[in-house]
């Protein structure tokens, strides 16, 4: 799987990218937790510094209310001039800004004991315009009935001490929420009335709420984008309630007033980020606390608001760092298609081409090792060319060469059509490459005929060259009328003498005199040829081996004689028929050929040769054959046969030739349906003769019967009076039975039936002579 | 030449002959039929040749059966029975086989 280097190089940019995702990722991971500890300080700063402004305009709304408290003081105690006290309420209401409005408040009847109600009241309008009211001071507004007033005067001691109101709605005029902080106006230790000062709460909470982190390091926040969904507690701990809340479920459960830390996520003390769970969401609380007044305000932040756009920032991140990751992991494969593996894709579709002989263009141009690469290619494609068109060229010589050396040996049969004394027949198959087996055959004198297989040692071109020598050699020596082993050791000196390579020869050799059937044999080193004598099977020919030709010049042969009988056959052949060799590597083996030879029970040579070919054949299967494959057959028929019937040319000895006849056929093997044409034809003209050549006198027959070259001879011989009874005119065959005349049949039939017929007459004797092929 | 004869029916002349049919046998075969035929009591119809015991037939065998033949088309038929591709051959050789019936 991973064996191509197209596949290794994915393996390992995909790795390394892997690597430096990882530390990207991490980077990422730590450098986000980073920021979002960064954001979450600078938020916290930032709130601070809101609340530590609120803290401070919260002491100097105390100072305002000491200030209130001490104008109420000296009205009560001087002249009580209304209208100086209203000029210093709004001197005081100017150096306050964060004052909303505030007023002083006397017991009723406290100053004076007809007047129930003495205030004094300012407010800032729109406009920031300190405005005097004086609507207070009626049963219409009833101020100690009003809560804010209870609340303050019952939390009231006689130290200076603050009081702060629970938020409340001011409906007068704006809707907005108020706190009210007030204190006590005491004269001599006795305590007169209320000082007081409103605060608008809501605007500051809401404003705290809305607050935003501050980096600027991020692009992101730009603009800025509000966060959502926060909500803050303003509330007082040393009193412990809630001055003011945003919380949505807090507000629902008016829990304004009530115990600030039993708030379900009061939380203090708490450093770093910090989670608080509170109605299914995450929140961070951001937690501050004024020491000396017990103001606290707590920001609760939800999780995902305060990180939103860190994390979408990441997320983007992430988002353009795989992307870049899949760009890359591209371009590597593109790359490497491109420079490494389609060079050789082509490299190699060329490669190929170049295998099948075909003449291709070799051109890449980029990169330059492959350039290269193509180039070496190129100039190795024009060697194989040039190696191939050399190699050819040799093969065609061979096969030329291969041809010449078949045809050199006898390739016709058979190869004396007119010679009835034997048959011979020899092929050899060669193998693909030129050998050195080879055969001959011929009369070396009137008599007697030589034949010989041999097999020269070696393959190829030297064995064949060689083998052609030794061939022409021994048929020159063989002419010269030498004995045998007088012939065979001039052989091997000749032989010797002209080996400088040394090769040498094995060789079977025969010498038959064609008359008498005697044989001289000469075995150099061959295999054991299979000899059949009359009615046996073959069997190997045991005697004794010479050494091979070509080996020492004295060496000397043995000549072994016998005599051959009719029908004799002699099987020679060469080592490349007993060591052809199947798929199992076994070879056809001696064995298996004696098998092969009897297997027909058959005297003909033709079919015995047919047969070992073909059982071969079926061996090897499809094992390309080795060497060559050379046998040569010699049968020995004897010299012609011939018989002579002579007597009186009387019917009463008809029986006596057909009976002659008959013996003849069966001791001569020939077939019934010659048999019975040899019959037909001997009756008839023996008939013949008995009743028309010799009208006045008795007179002699004579027939002689020869079996040669495939053909009977039959030949009629008379005394009588001079008939052809050739010129007598041929029966009309299709005449109708009735007409047809029963002379004339007889001759006819014997024309028909013979496949030659001669007439003569010499010295005054008629000569029939009728031929029969077998 | 053995022959055997044999009347069938009214008017059939069955005859089966043994060995050669030639040159010293032909006549005395031919002359024992037509003996066996003029001998009948009945008129002689038909004529069955039996060859399965022939074993061979020459010139003069031949000419036996033609004349054979030629007698017995006039008074009727005429057939050879069981003859052997040999002999029947020899019937082929001088155009016998277009008018002889074989069985």
């Amino acid at each position: 799987m991973f064996r191509t280097i197209k596949s290794k190089i994915t393996v390992i940019s995909i790795l390394m990218l892997t690597f430096s995702v990882f530390a990207f990722g991490f980077h990422t991971i730590f450098s986000r937790m980073k920021t979002k500890q960064l954001m979450v300080q600078n938020y916290r700063a930032s709130i601070n510094t809101y609340f530590e402004e609120i803290s401070d305009s919260i002491s100097r709304l105390e100072d305002n209310l000491k200030s209130l408290s001490l104008i109420g003081s000296l009205f009560y105690k001087t002249d009580r001039s209304y209208q100086l006290t209203n000029k210093a309420i709004t001197k005081i209401f100017e150096s306050y800004p964060e004052t909303l409005g505030g007023g002083i408040w006397f017991i009723p009847y406290k100053l004076d004991k007809n007047k129930k109600y003495v205030c004094f009241y300012a407010y800032r309008d729109k406009n920031n315009k300190i405005i005097i009211d004086k609507n207070f001071a009626s049963n219409k507004y009833d101020y100690p009935n009003k809560s804010w007033y209870k609340e303050i005067i019952s939390q009231i001691t006689p130290e200076y001490n603050v009081v702060w109101t629970k938020p409340y709605f001011e409906n007068q005029g704006s809707y907005t929420m108020m706190i009210t902080v007030g204190t006590g106006i005491y004269v001599d230790g006795e305590l007169v009335g209320l000082a007081t000062v409103d605060w608008e709460i809501s605007s500051v909470i809401e404003k705290i709420s809305k607050m935003k982190p501050l980096d600027k390091s991020f692009s992101m926040y730009k603009g800025g984008k509000k966060i959502k969904n926060s909500f803050a507690l303003f509330g007082n701990k040393i009193q412990d309630y809630i001055i003011a809340t945003t919380d949505p479920y807090l507000d629902k459960e008016k829990l304004v007033g009530h115990s600030l830390t039993k708030a379900p996520w009061y939380a203090e003390n708490l450093f770093g980020i910090t989670y608080i769970t509170y109605h299914g969401k995450k929140y961070i609380p951001f937690v501050f606390e004024n020491k000396n007044n017990g103001l606290v305000l707590i920001i609760c932040v939800p999780k995902s608001e305060m990180f939103r756009s860190v994390d979408e920032f990441y997320s983007i991140m992430i988002i353009i760092m795989l992307l870049f990751v899949f760009i890359t992991l591209a371009i590597v494969y593109y790359g490497i298609n491109k420079y490494l593996i389609n060079p050789i894709d082509k490299l190699m579709s060329i490669a190929n081409k170049i295998g099948k002989g075909e003449d291709v263009q070799i051109k890449i141009e980029k990169p330059e090792e492959f350039a290269q690469l193509a180039s070496t290619f190129d100039k190795m494609k024009e060697d194989i060319k040039n190696i191939t068109k050399e190699r050819q060229r040799i093969d065609s010589e061979l096969s030329v060469a291969r041809t010449i050396q078949s045809s050199s040996l006898p390739n016709v049969f058979p190869p004396f059509p007119d010679s009835d004394e034997f048959d011979i027949f020899a092929s050899m198959k060669p193998a693909k490459e030129v050998g050195g087996d080879f055969y001959d055959f011929y009369f070396i004198d009137d008599d007697n005929f030589m034949f010989l297989i041999a097999d020269v040692s070696g393959k190829g071109i030297p064995a064949a060259l060689f083998m052609m020598t030794v061939k022409t050699l021994i048929n020159n020596i063989s002419q010269l009328g030498y004995s045998p082993k007088e012939m065979i050791e001039e052989i091997n000196r000749k032989i010797c003498k002209s080996n400088s390579q040394g090769l040498f020869i094995t060789m079977f050799v025969g010498i038959v005199n064609a008359k008498t059937g005697k044989i001289t044999y000469i075995n150099c080193g061959h295999n054991k040829p299979l000899i059949k004598t009359e009615n046996n099977d073959f069997k190997y020919l045991n005697i004794d081996s010479n050494i091979v030709l070509g080996a020492f010049d004295n060496a000397k042969y043995n000549v072994y004689e016998a005599q051959l009988n009719r029908g004799d056959i002699i099987f020679t052949y060469t080592d490349g028929i007993t060591e052809a060799l199947n798929k199992y590597g076994e070879f056809f083996g001696e064995d298996r050929l004696l098998e092969s030879v009897n297997y027909l029970k058959e005297e003909n040579i033709n079919a015995i040769a047919r047969k070992i070919s073909s059982d071969i054949l079926k061996f090897t299967d499809l094992v390309s054959q080795s060497d060559d494959l050379t046998m040569l057959i010699f049968k020995y028929n004897g010299p012609s046969q011939i018989e002579t019937f002579k007597g009186l040319a009387l019917q009463e000895n008809y029986k006596n030739f057909y009976t002659w006849l008959h013996e003849i056929c069966k001791k001569w093997n020939l077939d019934n349906n010659l048999a019975n044409k040899l019959d037909m034809c001997c009756e008839e003209i023996y008939a013949n003769i008995t009743f028309y050549a010799y009208p006045e006198k008795q007179g002699d027959i004579e027939v002689n019967i020869e079996k040669k070259n495939k053909k009977i001879i039959l030949q009629f011989k008379d005394n009588g009076i001079k008939y052809n009874p050739l010129e007598k005119p041929d029966p009309d065959l299709n005449l109708p039975p009735q007409e047809r005349p029963l002379g004339g049949l007889g001759i006819f039939m014997v024309k028909e039936i013979s496949d030659n017929i001669e007439y003569e007459y010499l010295a005054e004797t008629n000569i029939l002579t009728l031929k029969f092929n077998i | 030449m053995q022959i055997e004869k044999k009347y069938i029916g009214i008017d059939c002349l069955y005859i089966k002959a043994f060995g050669r049919l030639d040159l010293d046998s032909a006549v005395e075969y031919g002359t024992t039929i037509n003996n066996a035929i003029e001998d009948s009591v009945e008129y002689i119809k038909n004529l069955v040749l039996d060859f399965s015991e022939i074993t061979f037939i020459s010139s003069f065998g031949l000419k036996v059966i033609l004349e054979l033949y030629k007698q017995m088309s006039e008074r009727g038929s005429m057939k050879l029975t069981n003859v052997s591709e040999q002999i029947r051959n020899s019937f082929k050789i001088v155009g016998f086989d277009k008018f002889l019936i074989f069985e």
